[in-house]
């Protein structure tokens, strides 16, 4: 009876502990994974917007990002949506200026659109035009650092974001880069 | 002995193990599922989003090179699109590419900017200006497997209560998840969300429950303004590579002839209306090499930067790191035109009648051996009356000789494709068209067909009394030397620039969209992210 008892508890002990060993793996797992997908969700917002953006600026600390893109969709309280309502939600004409011996393509008489991407604690937050949305928000810890770099025809941003898993202490092989071209001519940024 | 067999505890260690499978298998069953999910989005869904890009920018650029036929197979541009609804341009046939089956459709459409810069579609009004394209693309990569959302999307929408404790660190992970893959990707499971919630167009109009292409999928879309690259644009003058002049009482400014005729005032009226365009009387140069003498009421342009002279006399900046390349200058496509085989040379005073009065793509062309006569072309009559008359002269050879010239009455549009030399007195070339005391250079244009290899070309504008000359030269491989001192209203794009006359140069912006169409050029790429 003793040895059958001490036999169960040694089973059930190793089969309690073998579970919460698997979960702890597996959510372990499971939490990279979800991490991981973050980390390509901010290269994308990231690289959306600096490939039709007119102008990019990186901060010294490599953590916040400026770009201006094109006012593409009017939106409410627009110039144009003031005029007419049904206008809001609808895409805008083009206008053309001549600046410094080419042509500049506007959307929209008002200035480009500003979004921002920073870290805010846990989060990545992107502003645009001072509406904040969070795009990624992790325990884990995201870093993003990204450079941009101007030669003298093209311009680009090179991004890294690393994350520090929970069950793993080393941060470095989390590393994801990223490379996005300005598509358009560049803008003087403001 | 025999034990008596305890049947009160038969199946204990089947319900034990029972018990430990189900714990084991909701775990692996739960980690299977989270995996999937995980896979799909990190995996499918990600790569389906990057290749519906790939797939619209593929679809820019099939419209790129169906543009671009209007220079090398005009006969079959547009071959197999269909016109658009707007009535402005065409639609091409869906493309299916690639291993993964994207599919790529674009709309390119015919547009104009006015004088203002206003956005107008349709074709340029001015039939000498060359128009502009709207290039919109939509690119279509389908969702391979079950249409299954993203796990970050199922679990929770903004305002709604989740397991996880609101305000803690899961909420805000899984909160965010949920907002960021929406936002970011857009995923058509079933219909089209594009076309029922913006229309097909994007304007709000004809919104409408389209099926999707595949279904799941994820379709991005390209908007792309593209260009003509013409030969005038923006530039006074423009040397491949050396640059000397002008002389230095000379100045080169600028005005725009839309808003009427040239006033020498307005360069120094910062008041005026029309400043503005006074101060775009460029300089380009693609050496490092210039020399500036006079005043340039606009920017200087250099590949490398050696600028001397006259330096503070340039109103705007001095940029030294703008290089770029003057292509050999090729004769184009004459099928389409209007050939006539008479005359054949100019060596006296002779005058062209053409017979009807052509159009801008299908001129009344004319090919001569030489001209070292004075050459008059007038428009063509209908109905009595003159009209506005296209004509086109090949010059297999020279244009040279003390009483070699070309006069252009009014409502006559001449381009002059030379093969040989120009040496010709500056009084000697006369546009008249719409008015002598208000020329349009664009009405008087020379192109200069680059000569093999090695061969040199020369055009060289001789002294003589001083007049208005109003035309433009576009001649890549020429060495031109302007020997006078005119009132010179145009550009000249050129190999290299020679000049030490006291000229009053003006460039006028209404050619920054005329002249022969060399190519295509991207000007500006958004996407509509809705």
């Amino acid at each position: 009876m003793m040895v059958a008892m001490a036999t169960a508890s040694a089973i059930l002990g190793v089969t309690v502990t073998s579970s919460i060993a698997l979960q702890r793996s597996f959510n372990s797992t499971d939490n990279y994974l979800a991490t991981h997908t973050q980390q390509i969700r901010i290269v994308d917002f990231l690289a959306r917007d600096v490939r039709r953006g007119l102008s990019v600026v990186s901060s010294v600390d490599e953590q916040t990002v400026q770009i201006q893109i094109p006012k593409y969709i009017i939106q409410a309280g627009d110039p144009e949506a003031i005029l007419n309502p049904l206008l809001i939600g609808t895409p805008r004409s083009p206008s053309r200026a001549i600046v410094s011996r080419d042509y500049n393509i506007n959307y929209g008489a008002a200035a480009p659109s500003f979004v921002q991407y920073k870290v805010n604690g846990a989060s990545i937050e992107r502003w645009e035009d001072g509406v904040r949305t969070t795009i990624a928000s992790s325990t884990d810890n995201l870093l993003p650092q990204t450079i941009d770099t101007e030669l003298a025809n093209t311009e680009y941003t090179t991004t890294s974001i690393t994350f520090k898993p929970i069950s793993v202490a080393d941060r470095s092989g989390t590393i994801v880069y990223a490379t996005a071209y300005l598509r358009n001519r560049r803008r003087p940024p403001p | 002995m025999q034990t008596k067999k305890n049947t009160n505890e038969t199946g204990n260690v089947l319900l034990c193990v029972l018990g430990t499978i189900l714990i084991v298998s909701l775990i692996g069953a739960t980690v299977l599922r989270n995996s999937t999910t995980r896979l799909n989005a990190s995996s499918n869904q990600v790569r389906a989003w990057k290749e519906a890009l790939s797939a619209a920018e593929t679809g820019g650029d099939i419209g790129f090179a169906e543009l671009r036929k209007q220079l090398s197979d005009p006969a079959n541009q547009w071959a197999g699109w269909t016109p658009s609804g707007t009535g402005y341009g065409y639609v091409s046939p869906e493309t299916t590419f690639g291993n993964s089956n994207l599919r790529a459709r674009t709309g390119v459409e015919t547009c104009y900017f006015d004088v203002s810069g206003a956005f107008h579609l349709g074709s340029n009004p001015d039939p000498n200006a060359n128009n502009w394209y709207r290039v919109r693309s939509k690119g279509t990569a389908p969702l391979p497997n079950l249409k299954r959302t993203g796990m970050d999307d199922a679990l929770t929408n903004d305002g709604l209560q989740h397991f996880a404790a609101f305000g803690s660190m899961q909420m805000q992970d899984i909160t965010a998840r949920g907002k960021g893959n929406s936002l970011l990707r857009k995923i058509d499971f079933q219909y089209d969300h594009f076309v029922a919630t913006y229309g097909p167009n994007g304007d709000g109009l004809n919104k409408a429950l389209v099926t999707a292409s595949y279904a799941p999928s994820i379709s991005r879309r390209v908007e792309q303004i593209v260009m003509p690259v013409t030969p005038f644009f923006d530039a006074a003058i423009k040397s491949a590579t050396t640059f000397y002049g002008l002389g230095s009482a000379a100045w080169i400014d600028s005005y725009d002839s839309r808003n009427g005729p040239y006033d020498p005032t307005v360069k120094t009226n910062p008041n005026s209306l029309y400043y503005n365009d006074s101060r775009h009387g460029n300089v380009e140069i693609g050496s490092a090499t210039a020399t500036i003498m006079g005043t340039i009421y606009g920017d200087v342009a250099t590949d490398g930067g050696n600028v001397t002279k006259k330096t503070a006399n340039v109103t705007g900046t001095i940029d030294n790191n703008v290089p770029f390349t003057l292509l050999d200058y090729q004769m184009p496509d004459t099928s389409a035109w209007t050939y006539q085989s008479s005359p054949t040379n100019v060596t006296s005073t002779k005058t062209l009648a053409p017979p009807s009065a052509g159009t801008s793509n299908a001129p009344i062309y004319y090919v001569f051996t030489t001209i070292t006569g004075a050459l008059t072309v007038n428009p063509a009559v209908v109905g009595g009356n003159p009209v506005d008359t296209y004509v086109a002269i090949r010059v297999t050879g020279d244009i040279s000789g003390g009483n070699a010239g070309v006069t252009v009455n009014p409502k006559v549009h001449l381009k002059i494709y030379f093969e040989g030399n120009i040496s010709v007195k500056n009084n000697n070339l006369v546009n008249q068209n719409p008015s002598f005391a208000n020329p349009y250079a664009g009405n008087l244009q020379f192109y200069g067909i680059s000569p093999p290899a090695g061969t040199p070309q020369t055009v060289t504008l001789n002294p003589a009394t001083p007049q208005t000359l109003a035309a433009t030269f576009y001649a890549p491989s020429a060495d031109v030397h302007e020997n006078g001192n005119p009132d010179f209203i145009g550009t000249v794009v050129c190999k290299s620039f020679y000049s030490n006359g006291n000229i009053s140069w003006h460039y006028d912006r209404a050619l920054n969209d005329e002249g022969q169409l060399l190519d295509f050029r991207i000007a500006s790429y958004v996407e509509d992210t809705r």
